[in-house]
């Protein structure tokens, strides 16, 4: 369906969440502090003390196989690019979250579309640093983790590279959406 | 220095320079006179890489926030009231100049008070040489001793060694086939830009992970084979307890001991229980420590027989009423097992410092002569006895005790100006409300900042400095290179804002210093300072490159290994102790006589741990470590990072619960210094009877006197160990849920 679809390559056990991808990810695209986040880091902890487990897990937009808050859009605003399958949105056409009542972002299992906490804001989110990658560069969060839990790439060669693994602590793999994400999981 | 992107952006290679553990390469991205990005180090050896953490990722926020000190400012107001107004240069250096000139004629040049911080490291631009410079020749000056950080690991390396270099290559953990962090964090506190991902890299490896500390840290969440929780302040009990089980099941290296130390039959003395009739078992052990005897059993069974292993100690646990004693013990655990000198192993000792592109290191313009309120002094070298210390000097962390008590307090001096530097004292030393005190009656404050800090609060005048991209300058790591950096400039100033070292030397016309000599030129000065020091002029041949480049990678044959060298022949290479061993027994400590500051590592209760009478009235524990979303109290007011921590007290449900706390409920925190307010954050990662709450968040005291900010040093004390360890970490408080009143 298409020529080729990037994503991610999450290493779970390595992320201390120490949230530079995050900023970097702010910094990058210039978003304001607030409740915009392109790139957000999920907790989970588990267990009585002393026998605690935690885990942090990234959360980008997925820029899923099949992205269920395309359809969803009433003015068509968000694109899947066929040439990579990034799902990109076209902040100008959206209608913002009070019209539409954020539809894209009730749809998306993994609350990925960022209005920010203005009335009538657009959507923005995750656009997997197009800019970056059509110079033939990562994502800034990739090159930002400081214990190299992060990859980006064609999904193909990541799957190569890392194997098969849809889920981890924290992440069930929508089979609806199909996210562009493999995993080295965290267990216990 | 730039290397052209596009048209339009110029890439700026530079480094921070903050007191930060790590040193990390930046690239600044500049389109019309602004920074409008921020990218990390591109080594082409990506595993090498020197990654940078949020804070730097956040550094446009900081070099731009609207609040950033744009004017000289004079107060307008009572002290602490905040209440500033603009003046010029011109009017402000001339006030203090005056000042100072009144002050020396009146009381003295030792009335005369320097307080130096750690907030800016580059060995041009760095306000402490500078103002070190020129109040010399100005006639002296007083001052205060001891890092705040370190002091305990220092007095303890220079007990056991005489060297602080007792570090080794970070990627000597990797010949490691143990390591065991005990309390330390280097998932927040960057002690390293490469040092997570090195412990990394060794875990994977399939080197076992054991992490000693009160909390799950973030790097025990990554690295942790195994977690044992322990109360604070009793980690020496738990070693001593090691060292009992080594000697019982005569596990302990004795030919290491013979040939590389002495004392060690008088430690062996205390552990057996001869010397007090205690023998220190793991049952005994365990009692004070909540670490069961059997967990303290095979750890050291584990420890002696797996070699060679990294006891990693670090400086948190000394920051505290024990102290030196912490890194003692550990260090004496690392000469019991023979791992002292031998790659994968490790000195202990808590600095981790390597002598390649180390801070010690670093170039500074001398200043031309000793500060005349110091000459005639009693020489401290050589010697334990702080006391030399305090011969003109107050501990750093009596500082506002010294300001506010002067000679009747029985300090060497009675301050009446003071002039603070690279620092945020008030909020960072212990007993906040106390320090304000006595910055109220302090007769005149000068302050040189980026900011409107809560110290600069009771200023008389304000100094705007300038950021790290406002000027060029070298800079190194602080424990571990091996690299040398360079701050390179990428914007013009920030309003008026003037370095530290621009501002005393303009200072210098005001007091009508003709002899202080001036460093105008940057591009001169920074090739006379990269030749003024062996290492960076055998190393960086091209100068002009390194400046380019922003950094030099020293590329060491072999991982450096601290005391290899002794180990390997000590014949002819002893230690610079008295005895050229290791000193397990100290004789230098033992001719002071001081019954609190014993000659073997020992262990100790002191005071506000859990077993002080106090605890009955205040039952917790409380630990302040490092924020990972500031360094100490600077970037601060930075929204991005200010967002993704909010600032709480780690609390156990086991401690909430009777107190009817939840998750979120804002909490009262108080002991008989102070109060603060603070969000409850319910984890099961902290061990019971202890709360934790990250240094460095902006005192801000309401008109009750509870501070709003929670800043955690309203409730530590302003005391130290008889190392001089800053105790901040010896605390006792109590927690209960914040209605609106008291």
């Amino acid at each position: 369906m298409y020529k080729i679809q990037v994503g991610f390559y999450f290493d779970q056990t390595r992320c201390i969440g120490c949230s530079a991808c995050v900023i970097a990810c702010k910094d990058w695209h210039d978003i304001p502090a607030g409740s915009e986040n392109w790139m957000r880091i999920r907790y989970n902890e588990r267990g009585k003390f002393p026998n605690v487990f935690v885990s942090y897990l990234i959360n980008p937009c997925f820029h899923c196989e099949d992205p269920v808050c395309i359809p969803v859009c009433p003015v068509g605003a968000i694109i899947k690019r066929e040439e990579d399958g990034i799902v990109i949105v076209n902040s100008d056409l959206c209608l913002g979250n009070e019209e539409c009542d954020s539809k894209c972002l009730k749809a998306c299992p993994y609350n990925t579309p960022q209005f920010g906490s203005k009335k009538g804001a657009k959507m923005r989110k995750c656009d997997y640093c197009l800019d970056r990658h059509l110079e033939g560069k990562l994502p800034v969060c990739i090159e930002t983790c400081r214990t190299r839990a992060l990859d980006a790439g064609n999904m193909e060669e990541l799957k190569s590279k890392y194997g098969q693994i849809k889920e981890t602590d924290n992440f069930i793999y929508s089979e609806r959406t199909k996210p562009s994400i493999i995993f080295k999981p965290k267990k216990k | 220095m730039e290397n052209r992107e596009n048209e339009d952006i110029q890439i700026i290679r530079s480094s921070s320079a903050f007191d930060c553990g790590g040193r990390c390469p930046l690239r600044l991205h500049v389109k019309d006179g602004k920074i409008i990005r921020i990218e990390g180090d591109d080594y082409e050896e990506k595993d090498e890489q020197l990654r940078t953490c949020l804070r730097c990722r956040a550094l446009r926020q900081y070099i731009y926030h609207p609040e950033r000190l744009k004017y000289p400012l004079k107060r307008d107001g009572p002290k602490g009231s905040g209440n500033f107004k603009r003046i010029s240069w011109d009017e402000a250096l001339t006030e203090i100049a005056l000042k100072l000139k009144e002050v020396k004629k009146k009381y003295g040049n030792s009335s005369i008070f320097l307080v130096l911080g750690g907030g800016y490291q580059g060995a041009l631009h760095d306000g402490m040489f500078a103002m070190m410079r020129l109040l010399t020749q100005f006639g002296g000056f007083s001052t205060h001793y001891g890092n705040v950080s370190s002091e305990g690991a220092v007095y303890a390396t220079q007990t056991q060694y005489t060297s602080p270099f007792v570090g080794h290559s970070r990627n000597d953990l990797l010949n490691s086939k143990l390591i065991i962090m005990w309390g330390w964090d280097p998932a927040r506190m960057i002690s390293g830009s490469d040092t997570i991902f090195n412990l990394i890299k060794a875990k994977e490896k399939g080197i076992k992970i054991i992490c000693i500390d009160p909390r799950y840290t973030d790097s025990a969440v990554v690295l942790a084979d195994q977690w044992i929780p322990i109360i604070p302040g009793t980690d020496t009990a738990m070693m001593v307890a090691m060292a009992y089980v080594m000697i019982k099941e005569n596990l302990y290296d004795k030919e290491f001991l013979d040939k590389y130390t002495v004392g060690f039959d008088k430690f062996k003395e205390y552990v057996i229980g001869i010397e007090d009739n205690i023998p220190k078992t793991p049952e005994w052990a365990e009692k004070i420590t909540s670490v069961p005897a059997e967990t303290i059993i095979n750890l050291t069974r584990e420890y002696v027989k797996t070699k060679p292993a990294a006891l990693m100690d670090c400086q948190g646990p000394a920051r505290s009423a024990v102290g030196e004693l912490y890194n003692r013990c550990a260090m004496t655990l690392t000469a019991m097992t023979g791992n002292v000198g031998r790659n994968g192993g490790s000195a202990a000792g808590g600095l981790m410092g390597i002598p390649y592109g180390h801070m010690f290191f670093g170039s500074r313009i001398p200043p031309p002569y000793r500060n005349p309120v110091e000459t005639g002094l009693k020489s401290v070298r050589g010697s334990l006895d702080l006391q030399l210390r305090f011969q003109a000097r107050c501990h750093t962390n009596k500082t506002f005790d010294a300001i506010l008590k002067g000679k009747e307090g029985g300090y060497p001096f009675d301050v009446k100006f003071a002039w603070f530097v690279n620092n945020n004292f008030l909020n960072q030393l212990g007993n906040t409300n106390k320090s304000a005190e006595a910055l109220k009656k302090l007769e005149y404050m000068v302050i040189a900042d980026l900011w409107l800090t809560p110290t600069a609060r009771y200023a008389d005048i304000i100094l705007p400095v300038t950021s790290i991209a406002e000027k060029n300058d070298l800079t190194r790591p602080w424990p571990s290179g091996p690299y040398f950096t360079c701050v390179n400039q990428a914007i013009e100033s920030i309003g008026e804002c003037k370095s530290d070292l621009r501002i005393a030397e303009e200072l210098a016309d005001k007091l009508g210093l003709k002899e202080f000599d001036k460093y105008l030129d940057e591009k001169k000065t920074l090739r006379f300072l990269i030749k003024l020091r062996e290492d960076t002029r055998k190393n960086i041949r091209n100068i002009d490159k390194f400046r380019q480049d922003g950094i030099y990678r020293l590329k060491l044959e072999e991982p450096y290994v601290a005391f290899k060298e002794q180990i390997n022949d000590i014949e002819n290479k002893p230690f610079e102790t008295p005895s050229g061993k290791i000193e397990i027994f100290s004789q230098r400590i033992a001719d002071l006589r001081d019954p609190e500051n014993p000659p073997i590592p020992k262990y100790m209760e002191r005071w506000e741990g859990r077993y002080d009478p106090l605890n009955k009235k205040y039952p917790l524990q409380l630990l302040s470590p490092h924020p990972k979303n500031r360094i100490h109290s600077e970037m601060y007011l930075v929204e991005w990072l200010k967002e993704v921590e909010p600032h709480v007290a780690w609390i156990n449900p086991v401690d909430a619960e009777p107190r009817g706390i939840t998750n979120g409920d804002e909490l009262l925190v108080f002991n008989d210094r102070g109060k603060l307010t603070i969000k409850a954050w319910l984890t099961e990662r902290i061990i019971p009877g202890v709360i934790s709450i990250f240094e460095g968040a902006w005192y801000n005291p309401d008109e009750n006197g509870i501070d709003r900010g929670g800043c955690v040093n309203v409730l530590t004390k302003d005391a130290y160990s008889p190392g001089g360890a800053s105790a901040l970490n010896s605390c006792l408080v109590q927690v209960k849920k914040f209605e609106g009143g008291v």
